[in-house]
């Protein structure tokens, strides 16, 4: 058992979850989202993972559960990185934020959000990042054409909010 | 075409309209000012262009303005996104009459390898455009033979015959009003839509079928 395992077994006493061994060798915990929360806490306040370096999601259709979404969390002090995944079904495609212990975290649930349409339970601010507000769509999901939906109708859409920011500044 | 030495028969006033015309034209076409609305990597060969080595003052077209309402050629060098395209039509629109429009590298042409639905697939959907450069990026030389295309373009025009009789019926004439002219060009699949839309359904791909399973069909045109 590598020193990283064993002061993750440390700090994540008493939770449920499991280590996995991917391809790329990053040390990965499984878990669900019930846990989710408490594992981040510890992580950060008992294995010293300082820092969030991604979050984002990966889709499975048409398998389910659909969703899988995936933290990266990075330790200065051990020079270590850890990567949890959470599988989520696309009926309840909905997992707790985490932007409360790392704020930094906040801009990358909005794109998972915007992009997969997996809802981040009580971020503070979950509008669209990329694409305009009111679109319908999540274009990184397996099933949304890649041609796009309407592209004329997400251009005027983005002319009429462009144009209210100008009437707005001016 | 008519040149600049005196003339020595003729006199009517049409016979002046042209020699205005020829002028004008002379003047226009030398003395192009682009626009230079670097998107991606193509803004680099663009800037290269500019610069001393390939040296466009020789076509006199190097004064590059950063406010669309000096120039009066308007480069798209790069991809162009939906999310831009709003504003490359307004630049467009703020650029005075007359106005030319050239389409450097694939991406601006075609789409170009993004073929996304994110990426505007040639920006003839949302301009009039002039003249289309190949190449991923088109090296300088291409775009100069661009430009002295485009001259070659402007010498042929009628501007006086634009004042008298009113502006030529172009399909665009930068009226301030976005108009979306669908590119009908572009090879779509049937398979490309929305799992939710009816019509995927009538085409054979039910809902949740493997990726892996789907038939290609990319090269497919759309009747």
């Amino acid at each position: 058992m590598s020193a990283t395992r064993e002061r993750l077994s440390a700090a994540l006493e008493g939770l449920a979850y499991e280590f996995e061994a991917p391809l790329d060798g990053m040390t990965t915990l499984a878990l669900e989202r019930e846990v989710l929360r408490e594992v981040c806490l510890r992580l950060k306040q008992r294995a010293g993972f300082e820092g969030n370096t991604l979050v984002t999601a990966v889709d499975h259709f048409p398998a389910e559960p659909r969703f899988e979404v995936v933290y990266q969390f990075l330790s200065f002090q051990h020079n270590d990185r850890v990567r949890l995944r959470v599988r989520l079904r696309e009926a309840d495609a909905a997992v707790p934020t985490i932007t409360d212990l790392w704020p930094g975290t906040s801009f990358s649930e909005r794109e998972c959000f915007d992009m997969f349409g997996i809802r981040f339970d009580g971020h503070p601010d979950l509008r669209r990042l990329l694409m305009p507000q009111g679109y319908e769509h999540h274009p990184l999901r397996k099933d949304f054409p890649h041609h796009g939906i309407e592209p004329d109708r997400l251009y005027r859409t983005w002319d009429k909010e462009r144009r209210k920011e100008w009437e707005a500044a001016r | 075409m008519g040149s600049l030495n005196p003339v020595e028969s003729g006199g009517d006033l049409g016979f002046l309209a042209t020699r205005v015309d020829f002028l004008v034209n002379w003047g226009r076409k030398n003395s192009l000012w682009p626009m230079p609305l670097g998107l991606s990597c193509c803004g680099i060969e663009l800037m290269a262009m500019i610069g001393p080595k390939f040296d466009l003052a020789r076509f006199g077209a190097e004064a590059a303005r950063f406010s669309p309402r000096q120039c009066d050629l308007l480069v798209v060098a790069g991809t162009l996104t939906w999310k831009m395209a709003t504003a490359v039509r307004t630049i467009y629109d703020q650029m005075p009459d007359p106005k030319w429009v050239i389409a450097m590298g694939v991406c601006s042409s075609s789409g170009g390898m993004y073929d996304s639905y994110a990426v505007v697939q040639g920006v003839d959907s949302i301009l009039p455009v002039d003249v289309y450069v190949p190449g991923c990026p088109p090296r300088p030389d291409a775009v100069i033979d661009a430009i002295i295309k485009l001259q070659k373009k402007i010498e042929r025009e009628d501007p006086l015959g634009r004042l008298l009789h009113g502006p030529v019926e172009k399909a665009d004439t930068g009226s301030g009003q976005l108009v979306f002219q669908p590119n009908e060009g572009v090879l779509k699949s049937s398979l490309d839509r929305h799992a939710h839309d009816p019509e995927s359904r009538s085409a054979g791909v039910p809902l949740g079928t493997l990726i892996a399973e789907r038939p290609r069909g990319h090269t497919e045109v759309r009747p």
